[in-house]
């Protein structure tokens, strides 16, 4: 198969494939003609927003997204479960851009700022102070983020996803613990970054044995705290993303290290492989959030990381 | 579900199971012929016990004796990006086996896996070098860490958990093929066809890690999760595993085997006792060795090699000191 440039893989491959994907409900499951799940309708809808003017596809995703809402404010993986999960940072995140939103916005970050992470409570931490020495894992179990689900431990990309969630929301809709959850967790992700720089999961050392970064947990953490660039663990982090990028198998892990080294101001190195010869490969395995990034990291209009501009009805 | 629910049957009403051991010594000899001839033999012996209602009494939803026209599931251990191949199930083990089934007649053979701390499968599955062995991708391997779910209700209580939201396509397959690596596990003592069935939990609704299944308890959840959707067949990559702080971090470790058979546990404790290892005394086992199989050595028919001639004697890290066999001079 003859690859298409790498400037009309967006419009030619990644756009169509989005706009047809996109269910009766509103939403996108993770294939094309998958169920709808909430996590891919908010790639694709934060592709879409970027590439295209606001139209009656996007009020169908938005629409979607606020019929999941769980009555407590949070958003299930799935419209079938009724547990919340990381999920709602990322609806939160979709529907700051739709000015129809606002209540359900608000009881997003409200849960957002009310979920906390398990295993960090008063008993948990002296339990721990009483057994070190003889520990798995080596990291501060006092700071706090996100986990992927609730009542489980805090990881680096919901920690990022809520990061980035609550940076964006306008300040009067910010709950009055939002500032101290954006402390916490801050300096939760610079305790888990890897000892030379980069971030996988959430494991920096088990067992005394250094944990190897991943490309999207890195870039993700990286994009939480992209305000501080000059800061030693970024800048490391920087540096090893540059030095990895080479070396990049999977379209998800090109397409949001493109992102993250741009959005810090680095050049994509000349060695580096490019996303249209990614999807000549294995036409993104069919998967709609891959699909969503690459428009994201191709598309230089995209504003998706920036304060958000709200959408009034098409 | 498409799926028959796997019979959970005491120990003591189960008849023997088969294990087959094979030397095999380097990925590059001929993988397909070895483990086509391992399951022709193991069919023909099943088809030959096979008496009335006795495949049921197996607790097997599917046997290899009529695995004509079936769809057939290989879930190897991808567990993580791993250019070096020291981590992941070898492709060449995989294909191979993909080649049998489909020689055995299957309809379709296909692969899937839903690796639990990198969500770029895609980087994954290429750095295992997938792709060169079996032919594209799209169509063959799923990610089952984003395929379409099912709610299933657990039938056990050995977790809190009550319910997993499980892959169709596993649910949907016939014949489900648990395909790890011969590996220790910095958290389990051992991680082979059982652990394996954590990566059918699909990150998509639980995360990257799973953590929700660490909570409960993971020595529970492989109990609750194998009660609920049982490999029927198991194939172990014993050519290289690990040893050490496994899954990810460990050392490569030489074991020069494949183990075959249609009883996970005892498959699971067979691998064990060629690493040396006292399957009695890893929890999971002894909770699987109730009512999934059979983890005495007495009810193990064992084929092939023996497992003195095959054992390579794996360390683990000093938490899991208590699970290595006694050494004598002699062994």
């Amino acid at each position: 198969m003859q690859p298409p440039a790498d400037t009309d893989l967006v419009s030619t491959v990644c756009l169509p494939f989005l706009q047809a994907a996109q269910n009766q409900d509103g939403g996108w499951g993770f294939h094309p003609g998958f169920s709808s799940r909430v996590e891919a309708t908010c790639w694709a809808l934060l592709a879409l927003i970027g590439l295209e003017s606001s139209n009656e596809r996007q009020q169908e995703g938005f629409r979607f997204l606020r019929s999941t809402q769980l009555p407590d404010g949070s958003w299930p993986s799935s419209a079938e479960q009724n547990v919340g999960c990381w999920a709602t940072s990322l609806a939160t995140w979709a529907l700051l851009r739709d000015a129809q939103s606002q209540t359900a916005v608000s009881a997003g970050l409200r849960w957002i700022c009310e979920d906390w992470p398990r295993g960090t409570n008063f008993l948990a931490r002296v339990m721990r102070v009483l057994r070190r020495g003889n520990q798995a894992t080596s990291q501060d179990d006092t700071l706090r983020g996100w986990g992927w689900t609730p009542n489980t431990a805090s990881w680096v990309e919901p920690t990022a996803f809520a990061l980035i969630t609550l940076d964006q929301a306008p300040k009067e809709l910010l709950p009055s613990g939002a500032t101290r959850r954006f402390q916490y967790a801050r300096a939760l992700l610079y305790d888990r970054m890897c000892p030379g720089g980069g971030w996988n999961c959430g494991n920096p050392m088990v067992y005394g044995v250094p944990g190897d970064p991943l490309v999207e947990p890195t870039a993700w953490a990286l994009l939480a705290l992209r305000d501080e660039p000059n800061r030693r663990e970024n800048v490391m982090s920087l540096e090893w993303l540059e030095k990895n990028v080479s070396g990049m198998l999977g379209a998800g892990s090109l397409a949001l290290g493109k992102i993250c080294l741009e959005t810090f101001g680095k050049r994509w190195p000349a060695n580096a492989p490019d996303l249209k010869q990614l999807y000549a490969r294995n036409e993104f395995l069919g998967n709609v959030p891959v699909m969503a990034w690459t428009c994201l990291a191709l598309n230089a209009r995209s504003v998706w990381l920036g304060a958000a501009e709200r959408q009034s009805d098409a | 579900m498409h799926r028959a629910e796997p019979a959970l049957i005491p120990a003591f009403q189960r008849p023997a199971s088969h294990v087959a051991i094979r030397r095999a010594e380097s990925y590059e000899q001929d993988l397909f012929e070895l483990i086509y001839e391992t399951l022709r033999e193991l069919q023909k012996r099943e088809e030959n016990e096979r008496v009335g209602a006795a495949i049921k009494a197996v607790g097997t939803s599917a046997g290899l004796s009529d695995i004509r026209g079936k769809t057939v599931l290989l879930k190897p251990n991808f567990v993580g990006f791993d250019p070096l191949g020291v981590m992941n199930t070898h492709p060449l083990v995989v294909a191979a086996a993909r080649e049998s089934f489909l020689k055995l007649g299957a309809a379709q053979v296909l692969i899937g896996d839903g690796p639990a701390l990198d969500r770029d499968t895609e980087a994954v599955v290429e750095s295992v070098r997938l792709r060169e062995y079996v032919g594209p991708l799209r169509g063959t391997f799923t990610d089952l860490n984003v395929d379409e779910v099912e709610r299933v209700p657990l039938r056990t209580r050995a977790s809190r958990l009550k319910e997993l939201y499980l892959p169709k396509t596993v649910l949907g397959a016939d014949f489900v093929v648990s395909m790890p690596k011969l590996k220790t596990h910095h958290w389990a003592g051992v991680t082979l066809s059982l652990k394996n069935m954590f990566g059918i939990v699909p990150g998509g609704c639980y995360g990257w890690p799973k953590n929700v299944l660490h909570w409960a308890g993971i020595d529970k959840c492989i109990l609750d999760i194998n009660a609920a959707l049982r490999p029927d067949f198991a194939i172990v990559d014993g050519i290289n595993g690990m040893e050490g702080n496994g899954p990810i971090q460990g050392i490569p470790k030489k074991g020069n085997v494949l183990v075959f058979g249609n009883d996970p546990v005892a498959v699971d404790a067979t691998c064990c006792r060629i690493m040396g290892l006292l399957p009695e005394r890893i929890k999971y086992l002894v909770g699987a060795g109730t009512l999934l199989g059979h983890l005495n050595a007495d009810k193990i028919e064992q084929l092939g090699e023996s497992i003195v001639s095959v054992r390579t004697r794996f360390a683990v890290l000093k938490e899991f000191d208590k699970i290595k066999e006694p050494t004598t001079e002699r062994n």
